[in-house]
């Protein structure tokens, strides 16, 4: 098993924008409409690359929150995408969903035609990705 | 298997509550991959630039909305500050879907800046050394990160009143409690910043648009305004022009940085 590469990769769902804010009046704080969604994947490397286009073969519940599975056209290539919660449920993606993959250097984003739906980071991504509420 | 590079990927659980949208009007609109590549690249370099600066802890400030009109560049800041391992941390507070209530929130350099920003443009200011020092055991414990905190939010809050604190009246008074050992609550935070000189941004807001921002949203009001003020349309806030300006007139803090 030389060839397998390990890589771990936290997986955000930076799903939704803020939003909500009447921009009227003025207004230094914004909304936290969208929760950090964190989420396990287990993908051959190749499925992330650049421009590729995955199609979402099944959406699932788990316990764990919402799992879909992608698969490359070209080749099969499959991937598995574990979504915590409510930010994913919230998302309308379900078989047959078109996503392509861009590649940056936080690492990549799966969008459908019109919205981005997950953020996958790398290691430099990870690095800047947190989230903890303090006080209620 | 030659092919196979089997990816294990670790989740990080970062879950807050999205319990607390329940039954909220929460309009989300679906972010574009353009948005987070250009939000990422931003967290990004001002991760580069932090870590050039040396500094521990920084007032780091984002551009949210278009405030031109009241003569204000940033609309929001926290405190961001280095942790043992490298990474930056920003403590900073969050109106929740515009309720009437915020609270406080740790976050990555990711997230602060991957909320709608209306412009890709960071700032930064360093606090002098000593005031550093005295800064960083405070953001790093969060008994001390809630100890001024007020849920009440009002994006226009009084900064001289206890009844709403908007995010960045919430980051000025703990720097307050930071630096001064008997600012122990948010009116002698308030004295001290009056005692320094703090002075803050006097927005003029007429009648309807008072009104207006009352009646329709609920995380304006002007209640807490004294009425000398209010009813001449001046509305007095805390904002980050006011804070920078103030932080650079005192000596406490350098000159405004921006990160593209």
């Amino acid at each position: 098993m030389k060839s397998i590469r390990k890589i771990a990769l936290a997986t955000l769902l930076a799903s939704v924008f803020a939003t909500a804010q009447a921009q009227s009046d003025v207004s230094e704080a914004s909304a936290l409409s969208a929760l950090p969604i964190a989420v396990s994947v287990a993908a051959p490397v190749v499925v992330l690359s650049a421009g590729a286009t995955l199609t979402v073969v099944s959406v699932q519940a788990s316990a764990l929150g919402t799992v879909w599975v992608l698969q490359r056209a070209s080749d099969g290539a499959r991937a598995t995408l574990t979504l915590s919660g409510q930010a994913a449920r919230a998302l309308s993606v379900g078989a047959g969903t078109v996503v392509v993959v861009t590649a940056m250097s936080t690492g990549w984003v799966l969008s459908t035609a019109s919205e981005a739906i997950a953020f996958i980071p790398n290691e430099i991504g990870a690095a800047l990705l947190y989230n903890e509420r303090v006080t209620r | 298997m030659n092919l196979a590079c089997s990816a294990t990927v670790a989740a990080v659980l970062a879950l807050a509550a999205a319990t607390a949208h329940a039954g909220r009007s929460c309009e989300n609109k679906p972010p574009k991959a353009d948005a987070i590549q250009r939000s990422m690249l931003l967290a990004e370099h001002t991760a580069q630039r932090l870590d050039q600066s040396g500094a521990q802890v920084v007032a780091l400030a984002r551009i949210g909305q278009n405030l031109s009109e009241y003569g204000v560049r940033y609309s929001h800041f926290g405190l961001a500050y280095r942790e043992p391992d490298g990474r930056w941390r920003v403590v900073h507070k969050l109106n929740q879907c515009g309720t009437s209530h915020a609270a406080v929130y740790r976050q990555g350099l990711g997230e602060f800046f991957l909320d709608d920003l209306y412009e890709y443009e960071a700032a930064v200011v360093i606090p002098r050394p000593d005031l550093q020092a005295r800064l960083l055991p405070i953001v790093r414990d969060n008994a001390r990160l809630a100890q001024l905190n007020t849920p009440a939010y009002s994006m226009v809050a009084y900064p001289w009143a206890r009844t709403y604190q908007q995010s960045n009246q919430w980051a000025l008074e703990t720097f307050a409690m930071a630096q001064e050992p008997a600012a122990v609550s948010r009116e002698r935070a308030q004295a001290w910043l009056q005692l320094q000189g703090y002075t803050p941004t006097t927005l003029h807001i007429g009648p309807l648009k008072r009104m207006g921002g009352r009646l329709t949203a609920a995380n304006i009001a002007f209640d807490d305004h004294p009425n000398e003020k209010r009813f001449t349309d001046r509305i007095d806030t805390v904002t980050v022009d006011s804070v920078f300006a103030w932080l650079n007139r005192t000596g406490m803090g350098g000159p405004v940085q921006t990160i593209r």
